[in-house]
């Protein structure tokens, strides 16, 4: 068994136009035994940046603090928010410290940059970041959420629509993954509002 | 610099005794390969990136910077070459403030292979230096345990043996800089089509006195073969959504006063 | 540092408060040579004195003005090797927040970092304050920036200022050349002749150093010979 496969996750970031997207599962399990059909696995940094952590929970739980303490720091030492692009590399040092004892998760970073112009990014578990312009996914599945965004991929979505083919893969994705899927949440950044939307999906 | 942390080691080995395997990492596959030709040196790599047969990334950057007159191919574990060529170029800056001369590219070398010689091959780097400076062009390959070899023509990587045999056909003593980037252009491209670990498009550098020209997608072979007519489109309602939280976000950033509510980790 | 119990901190409170170590280092730096730094609508200027004790020195190697990043540099009054030990410090701490977030450093960290620095030196054992005072110059994305920090750590941001021998004097003479409307040539002609005031001899391209940071985010030192040039514009 893979470590990821421990708890199970699925997670998806996509970029639209002047808006970007990410979700995740809502399942939480240890192997094959589900606990929690609540789990939120994508975290907010600041009103337009995103971090969702595949992989296993318990880290994923001290990353989110750890980067949460970091942005906290950034923001008291340099008064600004943290941009998305410097995030990502926030967050692949901090893996890469880890590069002989890593933490077992993999990042997605999602969030707007200056003009609104998206970022995202993922990562394996110890930094190595890869950008993409179009859409990034992590978690036990990977494979059928990549097949899912390269055939329903669009560049240049509105919010409405990025909403939802982000969420029609996320949920078709995970219904080939027996370790997640159970319902999930997507956040739909834009200049001016975020949304966050819980998915009806599959209970089993 | 490049102060690792072994908090983790002894859990994460605990949890391999019992079963659980770790996830693999991140590699470049890769086709990397240089030249020097009669007036510097030519860099050439490929830009997949894999995470086992996964195609992790299309269009990655493998030629990194290592100073103005410096470039590295990189091949191995993406984290690692992407992190040894950015602490060398770290310190090479470093090394240029003090000194206030052009860095040399044995220099490079030196840092790069005591780097990779101290981890024992731990840190899984295979990389291609080039670079002019004023004793003229060099060309290194640097190997994952920290030996070197200084080679006229040369190529790293899962597509190495496949890029090799285009050069070993094709290397002149001399040449043109036309006829070295056209030599690396057809190295990578054996490379991209005949090894699984290598594809996409074709990176080239050229590294002269003076000069660098980085040629971001000299070749693009990424365009998909088929575009959907009539893509598939989901009209708003199409996913059920069971509950929605909008929050607008405010005009003015306020940065004071902030602090007791941005500790809360939610 | 020190490993005797009797390597505490030379920087003690005198009965009335004071830390007269850090204001020695004060005269140290009032006792250097004259600095000056002026920060115009699109870039900065700074410039400094680089008198030699004697004729015999070879001027072209003294070198008093330095690049920390491409877009920040430091000039500073006091001693020498003591600037040298924190310019290499502050380089470092720009490189080192470079790995971090692979993006340069805001001029105004590079300052806090550097002030944290000469703080330090107030209050840990076995080391004296840092006698000098610097003017550090920078352009990054909150436009043109002057920064003096002294020893003891305390920094501030400035439109003009001037620390070393003659920097009273200085001053007076900013104040009433200065002007918020002021643009990068006019400020390096002000520099000039506010250098020019208080200099004993004869000013040259050669022993004065002259450095500028414009829209263009890249601080350079001005060569000699573009430093007469600006002489013969101001006379």
């Amino acid at each position: 068994m893979s470590i990821f496969e421990y708890n199970g996750s699925a997670i998806i970031g996509m970029a639209g136009k002047e808006c970007v997207a990410i979700g995740s599962d809502l399942r939480f399990g240890v192997q094959f035994q589900t606990l929690a059909t609540d789990y939120q696995k994508i975290y907010r940094i600041h009103d337009k940046l995103y971090l969702g952590l595949a992989g296993l929970g318990t880290d994923a739980q001290t990353l989110a603090a750890r980067f949460k303490f970091k942005h906290n720091m950034y923001k008291l030492r340099e008064e600004r928010d943290i941009r998305p692009s410097t995030f990502g590399q926030l967050v692949s040092s901090t893996l890469y410290e880890k590069r002989f004892g890593p933490y077992f998760c993999s990042p997605v970073v999602a969030g707007l940059d200056k003009d609104n112009v998206p970022y995202l990014c993922g990562m394996d578990t110890i930094g190595a970041i890869e950008t993409a312009k179009d859409f990034m996914v992590a978690g036990t599945a990977p494979d059928s959420l990549y097949g899912m965004c390269e055939s329903m991929f669009r560049p240049d979505l509105e919010p409405e629509e990025l909403f939802e083919v982000l969420s029609q893969c996320l949920l078709a994705g995970t219904d080939r993954d027996a370790l997640s899927g159970w319902g999930a949440i997507v956040h739909v950044i834009t200049k001016d509002k975020t949304n966050s939307r819980t998915l009806k999906g599959r209970m089993d | 610099m490049a102060g690792f942390n072994f908090d983790l080691c002894k859990r994460n080995s605990f949890l391999e005794s019992k079963g659980v395997k770790a996830p693999g990492y991140t590699k470049t596959g890769t086709t990397i390969a240089g030249v020097i030709f009669k007036d510097g040196v030519v860099l050439g790599a490929d830009t997949r990136s894999t995470a086992g047969s996964t195609v992790a990334d299309k269009n990655c950057e493998k030629i990194h910077f290592i100073a103005p007159n410096i470039y590295c191919c990189g091949a191995g574990t993406a984290a690692d070459t992407e992190n040894v060529t950015g602490m060398v170029a770290s310190q090479l800056d470093l090394h240029r403030y003090a000194t206030g001369r052009e860095s040399r590219v044995v220099t490079a070398m030196t840092l790069l292979k005591s780097h990779l010689f101290r981890y024992q091959g731990h840190v899984s780097a295979a990389l291609v230096l080039g670079g002019v400076d004023f004793r003229g062009p060099h060309l290194f390959t640097v190997y994952p345990h920290g030996s070197t070899d200084s080679l006229p023509y040369c190529t790293m990587g899962s597509g190495s043996l496949a890029a090799m045999a285009v050069f070993e056909s094709g290397y002149k003593d001399n040449m043109s800089r036309d006829e070295a980037v056209s030599l690396v252009d057809r190295a990578i491209q054996a490379g991209i089509w005949n090894d699984l670990g290598s594809g996409s498009n074709v990176d080239i550098c050229i590294i002269t006195k003076g000069k660098v020209d980085y040629l971001r997608n000299y070749k693009y072979f990424m365009d998909k073969t088929y575009v959907r007519k009539f893509p598939v489109c989901y009209p708003p309602g199409t996913t059920t959504v069971v509950r929605e939280k909008m929050v607008a976000l405010k005009d003015v950033d306020v940065i004071e006063g902030e602090a007791s509510e941005a500790m809360v980790i939610d | 540092m020190g490993e005797s119990q009797y390597s505490f901190s030379l920087t003690t409170f005198s009965p009335s408060g004071k830390l007269v170590q850090i204001e020695y280092a004060l005269n140290a730096v009032s006792a250097g040579a004259t600095s000056l730094g002026i920060k115009a609508t699109n870039g900065v200027v700074i410039a400094t004195e680089k008198k030699l004790r004697t004729t015999l020195v070879d001027e072209t190697t003294v070198q008093k003005i330095s690049l920390l990043t491409p877009n920040v540099g430091v000039a500073y009054s006091g001693m020498g090797p003591d600037s040298r030990v924190l310019v290499r410090k502050a380089r470092k701490s720009a490189q080192a927040y470079y790995r971090l977030y692979k993006e340069s450093i805001p001029v105004a960290q590079l300052v806090r970092e550097t002030a944290a620095v000469m703080q330090e030196f107030t209050q840990s054992g076995g080391v004296r304050p840092f006698g000098v005072s610097l003017l550090m110059a920078g352009y990054d994305e909150n436009g043109p920036q002057l920064y003096q920090i002294d020893p003891s750590g305390s920094y501030f941001a400035w439109k003009a200022s001037a620390i070393g021998k003659n920097m009273t004097n200085a001053k007076t003479f900013l104040e009433k050349r200065y002007s918020d409307d002021m643009e990068l040539e006019d400020a390096i002609h002000t520099a000039l002749l506010t250098l020019k005031e208080g200099f004993e001899g004869q000013i040259s391209g050669e022993n004065i150093e002259v450095a500028v940071v414009g829209e263009d985010g890249k601080f350079r030192v001005l060569t000699p010979a573009e430093v007469s040039d600006y002489l013969e514009e101001v006379e």
